[in-house]
């Protein structure tokens, strides 16, 4: 690990003037990606500002009936929170099923958000990487790419995002509040991810000096009825081959609301709007989820290495689907 | 023959672990603990490139770095540059050629391990970049580049058995591979060498063989063998990955180069590159047999990856193909096995030892033989299967009990659990992939066999020192051997045998070291029977002496009788030990006695599918395991849950992915090793079938579980799924192919 | 015994000498020196204040193992994959390999050396003794140190529980079946 100076922030304004004009300065909150990137020399700060003081901390209902999170609050108290687990069972769902509970009592909400692909290639300095040097190349494209990206995917990255929060962000529509010296913003979770193209080493919609404060999340009623699923190698602690985020209302035989969102598959928590719109309205019916999901991913583009996902993919929207009408009709 | 007392934690017990307490109190110092006074820290600049020419390296910026003790290359090496635990031909550091990625090319010494590394980073080296030879049967069969002046064919096996070119009535043919498996112990490898003034050095390491460790470093050191002392420090789990030399050398050459401690440890990522893996293999199988399901001949062409030095390919060449038809009657058996020099990492041992690769082809021969006959796969397996007096492929004929009929019945028998309600036993663990739709279950079972100790004419022996003695108004037993405890319970089991036969209760276990004679190595789950041989026969020693002390032999001897006997005097025996002579392999026709023993375990493989997705859990996992006679029973159910799940590993997870020769996932993120939910609860059947050779009757225990467990859950997956799944690790996406 | 041995200073040389003996001659470890770029901080272990110190880029992890000489927290792959590292901070389970030292300045760090009370150990310990929890021992700190947090979070009400809550800590000798009977016995003994 490189060298660097520290510094610790006890109050939002004096952490974004840290980082306010250091190009090569980071904020750190849980550590659990960043201080694992930069033991790897893949991120090389020459300053970290300590976050993990700021008091970001509260889980809080809004009078519009939504909930604001903290930045930096934990996963693990983020998941078991009374109003998630009530009012968004598929976020308790997804960060559960994230990582161990010990990397869940450090991580926090705003560095899951900016959590950084597990590209092979991007981990492997010796590797050609646009997203770590870019213009280098990208060697997952003819390499091992199993893991990565099919729909959103250029030909210069093939990285997908890691987070499981993020998809259940992405389905709640929530918004992402950030902070700098030049003021506070909002950024629709849809937009804060941002694809590959041209330039895969940037990530996000947040500029350098930008510090995420907060995720609100509005009030979502067919959140109740939603439902997480991960599709992993192994049963626990391992990033997601493909996951579904979604949730369901069924009135009569009819979809009257859904929502739903892909892991796995792209540089960004996916938002599957396509499938959204062909199950709007459409009778909720195994053909309909099949017909649904197979407008998402007709779209996919995939290497030999990762073409699976695309069935995968499908498959997973339907399970997740199906089983929702059947815990709606219980419920 | 003298009948002893029986004390508290005896042979046939659960006696406790005696380093239990230290490494629950994490007061159990594994090598990456050690510490000393003025040490600097070593580390190893290894090949980014699988196959290339070194055409220069200059230490000359690495040299300035402030902190910076000393910079090696291969010129630097003392001794002689090339070192290998069969046959040497791997070098300390590269000379002119890398063969691997991650072969050690230099070494750097800092007061700081940042330093080092920062060094590290300024060795320039320019490399001639060449391409890989990395497929195995093109090696095999002298279409690639030679890699070594004897070109790629590191040893090719031929078992010719029976009548040749026979016809059967039912013939099932299939291909398999196995995909390469790493050891993946938990403590990555390091090591404190300490040079003295002398020009000697101590190396304070974590190890599988202290002696054929020290014999390689004397030799790369230039120094007798008497000069380079080793002891054992705590080994954090060992599996075969710490047969070969990894940084054994290195860390001596720093020390003695400096003057001063040089302590080296591995990070994970370098551990990947710093130890031998299991070797992938290719098989084509062809099974003929009548119509009644009874094999009449089984061919076999089997292909073994030995990477870029040989290691112990040789022996696991031996091993596949001797082994390589399973623990069946086979009439005529054509069976050729090449283990070859590719680019790809370096293969050598890893638990079940060539035996492994041959099983999963072997088993999921039987089950479509099953198939192709109309037959349950345990009635197949039933009807073949060998029994004390069989005669193996090589000739050998099996002259202890091979109880594989009863073994399979108990694990077929044993009532199958019943369908789990609970969603987190479902596919997919607590994320509830599924609620029980499209779930389908299978059930699937293998069986093996692995030889115990080594084959092939090798002179396997242990050597241990029994000192008795009485210390405060008690007799104490204190025993000294090189035999190297990983994990497994030796000591545990030392101490047994010493209580049994000596009637003694307090036995301390002297630290391990080599200024005893060679133990042999902790493998081939061979050190409780020739170790425990060892000191058996050591302990007989001391009674005789004992009894030459009162002067006649028949009374019971107890603890009281020692104390009086002995006296202030002290009884001290070192016994070297032997078990029968194998004998070296037939070069055209694999026939021989190669092997001491044989070890025998079946598995049934309980497993729900979740077919849509792909996603499988392993529900139970039955073992039956003849161990000739349990010394301690539970350490007996931890060897036997531990290569279960090693088996399991491999079966639907573990794989090391290459590359064009390059390793890459070499993490725990990217390289999956089961979870605590991955490992479901076994039901166990311990036979005890005394093996009338052997110290007390015994079976070596460890291997076998890790053999059989792999087809059996693949079985169970075929079942389930109707896929032909001819590969391992199965992952999802293998279930969910439309084929 | 090798002349070299009496060298020793530290107690874990000494220590590896001694897997089934009695152990002898145990002196604290003087600190690793560092280089430049140290800042001075306070690090509360084990019921002790510690001053150490470190640069800022020293883990925890390797603050706890070359800094206090408490090496029982392992080291198994340093990139938060394996668990062995696991320590309490202020009663949560942590990694410590993924967390500065620097960062945790003020907060109260329970390692594996500060469960037992003398010569009693912990009922987690004790547990894992009994039930023969390990093999070659180096994922048990972190194994131990996570047990005693899954207890305390309340996550050992079935065997599936615990398996769920336990899964973030590997043990490649497999003694995983043991590891639950452990955390179960040791459940029932704790009072929550």
């Amino acid at each position: 690990m490189k060298s660097f100076a520290y510094v610790s922030a006890r109050d939002v304004p004096t952490a974004v003037s840290a980082i306010a004009g250091s190009p090569n300065a980071k904020f750190l909150g849980g550590g659990t990606n960043l201080v694992d990137l930069m033991r790897g020399n893949i991120e090389q700060p020459d300053t970290i500002v300590d976050i993990t003081r700021l008091p970001l901390t509260g889980v809080d209902l809004l009078p519009d009936g939504g909930v604001r999170i903290g930045a930096l609050v934990r996963n693990s108290h983020l998941a078991a929170h009374p109003l998630i687990r009530s009012r968004y069972p598929v976020l308790s769902q997804a960060i559960l099923l994230g990582a161990s509970a010990q990397l869940r009592n450090m991580a926090t909400v705003g560095g899951n958000l900016l959590q950084r692909t597990r590209c092979l290639y991007f981990y492997d300095t010796a590797a050609a990487c646009n997203k770590r040097a870019p213009g280098s190349g990208c060697d997952a494209i003819g390499g091992f790419n199993r893991n990565h990206a099919i729909l959103g995917v250029s030909d210069n990255c093939l990285a997908t995002h890691p987070s499981d929060m993020c998809v259940a962000l992405a389905m709640l529509d929530a918004t992402v509040e950030v902070e700098s010296t030049r003021g506070v913003r909002r950024i629709p979770m849809n937009e804060f991810h941002v694809l590959p193209g041209d330039t895969p080493h940037v990530e996000t919609s947040l500029a350098a000096d930008e510090l995420v404060t907060a995720v609100e999340l509005p009030s979502v009623a067919v959140a109740a009825n939603s439902r997480y699923r991960k599709v992993r190698d192994r049963a626990s602690y391992a990033f997601a081959l493909v996951s579904v985020a979604a949730a369901l209302e069924v009135t009569g035989t009819t979809v009257t609301q859904v929502r739903l969102a892909l892991g796995g598959v792209s540089a960004k928590p996916w938002r599957a709007t396509k499938a959204e719109e062909v199950l709007l309205g459409a009778p909720a019916t195994e053909e309909s989820f099949r017909q649904a999901a197979a407008a998402e991913l007709a779209a996919a583009t995939a290497r030999p290495g990762n073409e699976f996902k695309i069935g995968l993919a499908e498959r997973t929207i339907v399970a997740v689907l199906r089983e929702l009408v059947t815990k709606g009709d219980a419920a | 023959m003298t009948t002893t007392v029986a004390t508290q934690g005896g042979i046939g017990t659960n006696a406790q672990r005696p380093d239990g307490a230290l490494k629950a109190r994490g007061e159990f110092a594994y090598s990456s603990d050690l510490w000393h006074e003025d040490m600097v820290w070593g580390v190893t600049l290894r090949s980014p490139h699988p196959y290339a020419r070194i055409t220069s390296i200059d230490i000359t910026e690495a040299l300035r770095v402030p902190g910076v003790q000393a910079v090696l290359t291969h010129e630097d090496v003392p001794g002689t540059n090339i070192y290998g635990l069969e046959h040497p031909d791997q070098p300390v550091l590269a000379e002119d050629v890398v063969r691997y990625q991650g072969e050690p090319v230099a070494l750097v010494a800092a007061d700081h391990p940042e330093t080092a590394r920062r060094a590290m980073k300024r060795i320039e080296v320019a490399y001639e970049v060449l391409p890989p030879v990395v497929n195995t049967e093109d090696a095999a069969h002298g279409r690639a580049e030679p890699l070594h002046p004897n070109g790629n064919v590191v040893r090719h096996v031929k078992v010719r058995h029976g009548p040749q070119d026979v016809r059967a009535d039912v013939v099932v043919t299939g291909e398999y591979e196995v995909g390469m498996q790493d050891q993946a112990f938990l403590g990555p490898e390091s090591g404190l060498a300490v040079p003295a003034d002398d020009g000697s050095v101590d190396l304070y390491i974590a190890t599988q063989w202290l002696h054929a460790d020290q014999r390689q470093i004397a030799v790369a050191l230039g120094l007798p063998p008497e000069k380079v002392r080793l002891t054992l420090s705590g080994v954090g789990g060992a599996f075969g990955g710490r047969e070969d030399l990894s940084m054994q050398v290195h860390a001596c050459m720093l020390a003695l180069r400096t003057g001063k401690p040089v302590k080296m440890v591995y990070n994970r990522e370098e551990s990947f590159y710093g130890h031998v893996h299991r070797h992938p293999a290719r098989m084509y199988y062809e099974h003929g047999a009548t119509r009644n399901g009874k094999i009449v001949y089984v061919k076999a062409r089997i292909y073994l990856d030995g990477g870029a030095y040989a290691s112990s390919t040789g022996a696991v060449v031996a091993n596949a193909a001797t082994l390589g038809v399973g623990p069946y009657d086979v009439p005529s058996v054509t069976v050729d096995c090449w283990g070859v020099y590719t680019n790809n990492p370096p293969c050598g041992a890893m638990r079940g030892f060539g035996a492994v690769q041959a099983a999963f082809a072997y088993e999921s021969q039987m089950d479509r033989l099953a198939d192709a006959v109309g037959l349950d796969p345990v009635e197949v397996r039933i009807r073949n299967a060998m029994s004390e007096g069989a005669v193996m492929p090589t000739g050998q004929v099996v002259d202890s009990p091979a109880p594989v009929v009863e073994l399979l019945t108990l694990v077929r028998d044993k009532p199958l659990p019943a369908k789990g309600n609970d969603l987190t036993d479902m596919p997919g663990g607590v994320s509830n992939t599924t609620h029980g739709e499209g779930v389908v279950r299978g059930v699937g079972y293998g069986v093996s066999i692995k030889n115990v100790g080594f084959s092939d004419s090798f002179d396997d022996y242990s050597t241990v020192r029994v000192r008795l003695s009485v210390i405060g108004g008690q007799a104490v037993a204190s025993v000294h051997t090189a035999a190297v405890e990983v994990g497994q319970g030796l000591v545990t089991v030392l101490q047994q045998i010493t209580r049994t036969e000596l009637g003694v209760d307090v036995v301390t276990i002297e630290p391990m070291d080599t200024s005893i004679g060679d133990a042999g190595s902790t493998s081939a789950s061979r050190q409780t029977y020739v170790t425990g041989g060892a000191l058996r026969a050591a302990c007989a020693a001391v009674r005789a002496a004992l009894f030459e002390r009162i002067g006649h032999t028949d009374l019971p001897l107890d603890h009281d009788k020692i104390v009086e006997v002995l006296g202030t005097d002290v009884i001290d025996e070192v016994v070297e030990w032997r078990h029968r002579p194998t004998y070296r392999l037939d070069p055209e026709t694999g026939q021989g006695n190669a092997h001491v023993q044989y070890a025998f375990a079946a598995h049934r493989a309980v497993v729900d599918v979740d077919v849509e997705l792909g996603l499988v859990k392993v529900v139970e996992l039955v073992c039956a395991q003849d161990v000739g006679k349990a010394i301690n029973p539970e350490a007996v159910l931890g060897q036997i849950q531990g290569g279960t799940a090693q088996g399991l590993g491999l079966a639907v997870m573990e794989e090391i992915q290459l590359a064009d020769g390059k390793i890459r996932n070499p993490s725990f993120t990217d390289y999956l090793i089961p979870t605590v939910l991955d490992m479901p609860p076994m039901v166990i059947d311990v036979l005890e079938r005394p093996d009338p050779h052997a110290p007390y009757g015994l079976r070596g225990v460890g291997e076998p579980p890790t053999i059989s467990s792999t087809p059996a859950i693949v079985a169970a997956i075929r079942a389930a799924t109707g896929m032909a799944l001819t590969r391992v690790p199965v992952r999802p996406e293998h279930i969910t192919e439309t084929s | 015994m090798t002349p070299q041995r009496s060298a020793y200073t530290r107690r874990t040389v000494l220590k590896s000498t001694a897997a089934a003996t009695a152990v002898t001659h145990l002196t604290s470890a003087p600190a690793i020196a560092d280089d430049g770029g140290t800042s001075e901080i306070t690090l509360s272990v084990n019921g002790q204040r510690h001053r150490v110190a470190v640069e800022p880029r020293v883990t925890l992890l390797d603050a706890l193992r070359e800094r206090l000489g408490l090496t029982g927290t392992k080291k198994g792959c340093d990139r938060g994959e394996c668990g062995a590292c696991t320590v309490l901070v202020d009663g949560e389970r942590i990694k410590s390999c993924l967390t500065l030292a620097v960062m945790r300045q003020g907060a109260e760090i329970t390692t594996v050396e500060g469960l037992a009370r003398g010569e009693e150990l912990h009922p987690v310990q004790e547990a894992f003794i009994r039930r023969d929890a390990f093999q070659c021992g180096a994922c048990t700190p972190g194994q131990i140190m996570s047990a005693v947090a899954c207890i305390n979070e309340g996550h050992t009400g079935s065997e599936a529980e615990i398996r769920e809550w336990m899964s973030g800590n590997l043990c490649r000798c497999a003694a995983y079946q043991n590891i639950v009977a452990a955390v179960a016995d040791a459940a029932k003994e704790t009072p929550r």
